[in-house]
């Protein structure tokens, strides 16, 4: 019998695990491994405001019990940094200098958290939320009538900052390009969208520039942000949510056309016949408009997951989900995100 | 032995070794060697060596394997083991250890030390323990009635050999100066005031004194190593022979196919009891073991 | 862990090749832990093969309550080295920690690191062990110690403790060395205390900071080297064997200090000929082997019997028969140790069940030999020899001085040195004392120490017959219940080293509300046997867990008493695992004698 292939998906992520468990269902022979650079098995990353309301523990973050990647003997190899993949001869490089084959790779790798220019010296003081730990250190640095300073306000920040507020935290919004994203709304509806988070209780602050953030004097907890009109503010966490950049520096020997993101066909495929992508990290080929589009939110990645699986093992379907890109506020003062729901 | 001398040669000699006080040294069991048995002149040797050497009894430890010839303690007023048949050196080791003001007198049989104990002698020898072994060689196993030893002759019918041993026996005496004894001598049951003197030599030695004995078995043995053949081809050592030449020992050992009487080798060397002592103090000097 | 014994109970696994420092790495952790006031129960294990790099493990059990034995699975694993470490892995409970080697050295071929083979409920912490050492050192050798620290970072436990046994760990060497190991150790530290921390592994500081100060880490080994100090052995004779090599080294070292003598013999043979040769001589005298040294002492093991000379000789047993499994536990030389050799030779066998009763029984196995004049056979084994346990000696010595009475010598009459008196014990006199010369022998004797068969019944009958009251000897446990008083459905009765695991099992299976005890029996001959009888009456089964083929315990009891018994049997080289005997103990408690019971004395019908 010949050796069974070899699926290797990168990232462990709603794309990833969508992928690894659709291969799985498709082919009981084939050797499936999943490489992360996370420390815990794959859950909804937008769970992770639920710590606020008490929900600490990681088990129950679990989108699926630990022993479903046994019993469907998926290999999940966490604290694992891909550094290069190599096209030609099919193989990918580990940052601890492992080198794995595979006869077929799925990028999953996601988008890493984007941080302006000006506030990047600024970063080791700031509080990211991307990964359960970083959830964790901000819940556990955030005191519940705490005070947090968001800067930007992406969709994954904004929905933290209602969180934070109806768990009694005091929240201070300072808007950017990237408020909103991957939402694009225009001057007006951007005025509505802040509007309706002030009534919520968000205090919005616009037109202002943050410069740095450092401790306060003498204290052991607590920040200070420093904007370049020379005003201050305090604060106990700074939260930075500018929307995400896709992770594909690793991919730059891999013989794929990236442009912000790994570029995919409508199928998913790569320029390469053996390599595929899937989830925040590609930019697929929209044939109406055409151009390479991202398309956010859970809902979209772990289709393109299920479909890459899918193709991977012969099939040729296309993505065609056409979630409308659209932002609004209802009646209530509620804001309504076409793709980006729960 | 005839009847009619004994009473005759009691009288007269008993004297003589009532006044001379080595009967103290005889226990008050007689012994259960045949008649004629060469042991009995290891028996006299034995006490009146303790006696001129003036060894109270109760320093003596006499210490035997299983034999014939291991029977000795019971014969001797001294304190006494009859251990096991070839472990007659390691218990004696093991008494000198564990008291250093004890004489300690091994003895055993050629079986009882070359065969099962073989082992044990080298180490024994090169260790240097302050005793002395005496082998009672009388080339067959007596006890268990006349089977072939390790230095039983080529040719010789034994009830395991009943078509003639071909093995060949093998040399105590080389051995031993081999595996540096530091005192190795032969004497001979037929010549008891020597081997009297020969034993006393050998336990006055400080350090692993090795005396063999060559002795008849009357019983088991009637062709070869008789008091008839052994009186005929025993001699002395030459008398310029120098016992602290190893090299001039070994030459004589080879010299003859049965060696000569006497003493072929002697060195002065510490004891396993000063090593032991040494040992001690460079212990206790030593910074202290880990836990 | 039993629900009913709270607070911290933790075992690390450290897995590496022998290059690594894994032993002074697991060496560091106990030492510490014992430090803190934590229990202490480790096991290592060496590579059969002496160079290369052979596979090293250091288990080391911390809990702030006694416990009796390693655990099943692992807390944390630690890897130096994941060649070795990978086959490890699953011994990790789920939500436990593996702690590896990030940092790029060499390539290394597909499943080659330790991440690939990490369960998805386990805690997988990667970090840059070769990094952080070069940094903090600008050498990569203290790497085992970088792990050290980055474990007690991520754990909670304080670094002056470590710091402190450090300092003593090299205190030997130049200080560059501990300076150096301090740095390592403070990088990893930093490193583990920013780690984010997903596994529920908590150690800290424990509750009440019991005797750290006065804790000793010993082996089974250390601690009888120990006992045979404290109670003032004279002499040791010994020939290597594994596992009992490491008594006779501590005992080179010791020995000659302590104005004792110690002699590396030709063989076991000499070795206990010797021994017996001074035990006779009025010496202490000690000597340890393993099964097959035993099995050359046999002989000499009835001349002790015969002629009634009092020694020591401690056995710890390896996989058998033959050379056997030389690097793996066993308990199958009971029936050499009880009964080896020929004829009747009852003889006194002490089978302690954890280090400190390692320390006891060889200390206190002298005055018992010269009290009945005979050989004590102190029976551990490998897991016990090596076995690292927190032991808080006595302040003083606990055992007897060497009686040293010169019989009277009653006037008129000789000596007899194996006089028939109404106990069986004879008046010893020692070579050297004036008036009491006599011989003793291997044949039998009459009272005066003279061969004579005449009186070999009434001699047989007073060897055997003196040694029954040693059953209760003042001062020793020679056999204990533990668990549920009264009647209880589940007894288990168990010797040596298994016991600790029957100890787990029994609290386990309370937990569960099965109604259960155990008893341990240390002294296996002569065998305690009233009350190991009251207890039988006491249990609807008795299970005797033992890793032995055949139960030789379990035959021996069943044989002594008449009643039956249910055995459970392992001979993988490895300890009994608990949760084997609790299976046992619940199919008992439920259904009765059935399956898996292999005693013929089980046919003759139920167990009450
Ligand atoms: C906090 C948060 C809240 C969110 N909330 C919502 C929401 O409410 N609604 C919604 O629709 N969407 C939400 N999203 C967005 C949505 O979850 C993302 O679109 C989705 O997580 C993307 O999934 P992915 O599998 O592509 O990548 P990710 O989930 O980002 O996973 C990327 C994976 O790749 C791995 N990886 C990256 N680089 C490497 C490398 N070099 N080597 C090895 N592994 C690598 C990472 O370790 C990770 O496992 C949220 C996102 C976040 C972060
Ligand atoms: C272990 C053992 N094996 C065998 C014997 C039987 N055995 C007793 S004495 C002996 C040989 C005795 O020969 P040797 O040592 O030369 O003594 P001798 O009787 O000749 O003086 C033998 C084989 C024994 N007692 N013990
Ligand atoms: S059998 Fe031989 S050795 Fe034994 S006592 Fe008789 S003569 Fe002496
Ligand atoms: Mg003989």
């Amino acid at each position: 019998m010949a050796d069974p292939l070899h699926h290797v998906i990168i990232g462990s992520g709603s794309a990833g695990f969508g992928a690894a468990a659709t291969l799985r269902e498709n082919d009981p022979d084939c050797r499936i491994s999943m490489i992360t650079m996370d420390s815990l098995p794959f859950y909804n990353r937008y769970d992770l405001p639920r710590i606020f309301r008490g929900c600490t523990d990681w088990h129950e973050l679990l989108a699926v019990p630990p022993a479903y990647y046994s019993e469907n003997r998926i290999t999940l190899r966490r604290h694992n940094k891909v550094v290069d993949v190599d096209g030609k001869t099919q193989q990918i490089r580990l940052a601890h200098q492992e080198v794995i084959h595979f006869d077929s790779l799925l990028v999953c790798a996601g988008g890493r958290a984007y941080l302006p220019e000006t506030l990047i010296d600024s970063a080791p003081l700031m509080h990211g939320f991307g990964s359960y730990e970083a959830a964790m250190r901000l819940y556990r640095d955030l005191p519940e009538n705490g005070h947090a300073v968001m800067i930007g306000g992406d969709m994954i920040g904004i929905d933290l900052a209602l969180t934070l507020l109806d768990t009694g935290r005091r929240v201070t919004l300072v808007t950017n390009a990237q408020t909103f994203w991957p939402h694009e709304p225009d001057d007006e509806l951007r005025a509505q969208l802040l509007q309706a988070l002030a009534r919520r209780g968000i205090e919005v602050v616009q037109d202002a520039r943050p410069a740095t953030v450092t401790t306060p004097e003498g204290a052991e907890r607590g920040r200070v942000v420093a904007f370049e009109d020379g005003t201050t503010m305090t604060a106990d966490v700074v939260i930075p949510s500018c929307g995400l950049v896709p992770m594909v520096e690793f991919m730059l020997n891999a013989g794929v056309d990236i442009e912000r993101g790994l570029l995919v066909t409508p199928e998913l495929g790569t320029t390469h016949p053996h390599i595929w992508a899937a989830g925040d990290v590609c930019q697929i080929w929209n044939d109406e408009e055409k151009a390479y589009k991202f398309y956010h939110g859970w809902k979209n990645v772990r289709v393109m997951g299920e479909l890459a699986a899918r193709n991977i093992k012969g099939a040729h379907e296309i993505f065609d989900v056409k979630v409308e890109d659209r932002i609004e506020v209802d009646d209530q003062g509620n804001i309504h995100s076409t793709f980006w729901t729960h | 032995m005839n009847e009619h001398v004994k009473p005759v040669y009691l009288e007269e000699k008993l004297d003589e070794i009532r006044a001379d006080g080595h009967l103290a040294y005889r226990s008050k069991s007689l012994p259960t060697w045949c008649p004629g048995c060469g042991y009995f002149a290891m028996q006299e040797g034995l006490t009146i060596a303790l006696n001129r050497l003036g060894i109270r009894n109760e320093d003596a430890v006499v210490v035997s394997g299983i034999g014939c010839s291991s029977r000795f303690p019971f014969f001797v007023n001294t304190y006494g083991f009859h251990t096991l048949h070839g472990r007659t050196l390691p218990v004696a080791t093991g008494v000198k250890t564990a008291n250093d003001a004890l004489t300690v007198v091994a003895i055993g049989g050629d079986g009882d030390g070359f065969a099962i104990g073989g082992g044990h002698i080298p180490h024994a020898a090169r260790r240097n323990v302050d005793m002395t072994y005496m082998v009672f060689d009388n080339g067959i196993y007596g006890l268990t009635k006349g089977q072939t030893s390790p230095t039983t002759a080529v040719g010789f019918r034994s009830k395991t050999t009943p078509y003639a041993n071909e093995d060949q026996p093998l040399h105590p005496l080389m051995m031993l100066l081999a595996y540096r004894a530091s005192w190795v001598g032969q004497a001979y049951a037929g010549r008891p005031h020597h081997l009297a003197d020969m034993m006393e030599q050998a336990i006055a030695h400080r350090g692993f004194s090795y005396l063999h004995i060559l002795s008849p078995c009357v019983t088991f043995d009637k062709t070869d190593r008789t008091y008839a053949n052994l009186n005929m081809q025993v001699q002395d050592l030459p008398d310029d022979h120098d016992p602290t030449d190893l090299m001039a020992a070994m030459a004589q050992a080879a010299a003859h196919e049965i060696p000569a009487l006497g003493l072929f080798y002697r060195e002065e060397r510490p004891t396993l009891t000063d090593v032991m002592n040494d040992t001690a103090e460079r212990a206790r000097n030593a910074p202290a073991p880990a836990e | 862990m039993a629900k009913s014994r709270n607070g911290t109970d933790i075992q690390f696994a450290i897995i590496g090749s022998a290059g690594d420092g894994t032993i002074a790495a697991g060496d560091i952790m106990k030492r510490a832990a014992a430090l803190m006031g934590y229990k202490v129960i480790a096991f290592d294990i060496y590579p059969p093969e002496i160079r290369g790099f052979g596979k090293c493990i250091s288990r080391i059990r911390i809990s702030s309550q006694q416990t009796y034995s390693l655990k099943h699975k692992s807390d944390v694993l630690i890897s130096l080295n994941d060649s070795h470490a990978i086959a490890h892995v699953g011994e990790v409970r789920d939500f436990g920690a593996v702690l590896f080697e990030d940092s790029p050295i060499a390539a290394i071929p597909e499943g080659g690191h330790i991440s690939a083979h990490i369960a998805a409920a386990q805690v997988p912490y990667g970090f840059a062990n070769r990094r952080i050492c070069e940094e903090a050192t600008g050498k990569a050798r203290s790497r085992n110690i970088v792990a050290l620290g980055y474990a007690a970072g991520l754990f909670d436990i304080p670094a002056e403790i470590f710091h402190e046994i450090i300092a003593q760990k090299f205190a030997k060497k130049p200080q560059a060395v501990t300076d150096d190991n301090i740095r390592a150790f403070d990088a990893g530290f930093a490193a583990g205390k920013a780690t984010f921390k997903l596994d529920d592994v908590r150690v800290g500081m424990p509750q009440q900071v019991a005797n750290g100060k006065d804790a000793v880490m010993m082996t089974g080994n250390g601690a009888v080297a120990r006992g045979f100090l404290e109670a003032g052995i004279d002499t040791y004779f010994g020939y290597p064997i594994t596992p009992a090599t490491s008594i006779m080294e501590r005992l080179a070292a010791a020995l000659p200090r302590a104005g004792g003598r110690f002699l590396q013999t030709e063989d076991e043979i000499a070795a206990i000929s010797a021994t017996l040769g001074a035990g006779y001589a009025g010496a202490r005298a000690a000597t340890a082997t393993s099964g097959p040294g035993l099995a050359l002492m046999t002989e000499m093991m009835g001349l002790g019997v015969m002629a009634e000379v009092p020694f020591v000789v401690v056995v710890s047993q390896r996989g058998g028969p033959s050379t056997g499994l030389p690097t793996k536990t066993e308990q199958s030389d009971l029936n050499l140790a009880v009964f080896g050799g020929s004829g009747d030779a009852r003889r006194i066998v002490l089978a302690p069940t954890n280090v400190e009763g390692c320390y006891r029984c060889a200390g206190m196995a002298f005055e018992i030999a010269e009290k009945y004049q005979t050989p004590v056979i102190v029976l551990i084994d490998l897991y016990l020899s090596n076995r690292f346990e927190t032991v808080i000696p006595p302040r003083e010595n606990v055992f007897a001085p060497k009686p040293r009475i010169k019989p009277e010598l009653p006037e008129n009459q000789p000596y007899r040195r194996f006089a028939l008196t109404d106990d069986g014990i004879s008046p010893r006199a020692l070579p050297g004392d004036e008036g009491h010369m006599h011989t003793v022998t291997g044949l039998e004797h009459n009272e005066l120490g003279r061969p004579s068969d005449a009186l070999h019944q009434q001699m047989n009958a007073k060897r055997h017959d003196k040694l029954t009251s040693a059953t209760r000897y003042p001062g020793l446990t020679t056999c204990k219940r533990f668990g549920d008083e009264g009647r209880v459905k589940v007894g288990i009765l168990g010797w040596g080293s298994t016991f600790g695991e029957i100890l787990e099992t029994m609290y386990a299976a309370q937990d569960e509300g099965i109604s259960c005890a155990a008893m341990k029996v240390v002294m296996l001959s002569p065998l305690p046997e009233e009350r190991i009888n009251e207890f039988f009456d006491d249990c609807d089964h008795i299970l005797v867990p033992e890793l032995n083929h055949e139960g030789q315990f379990a035959n021996l009891v069943s044989g002594a008493l008449g009643r039956p018994v249910v055995r459970l049997n392992r001979t993988t080289g490895a300890p009994m695992m608990v949760d084997e005997i609790l299976a046992e103990v619940r199919r008992l408690a439920q259904t009765g004698i059935g399956e898996g019971t292999h005693s013929p004395v089980q046919q003759q019908g139920a167990t009450t």
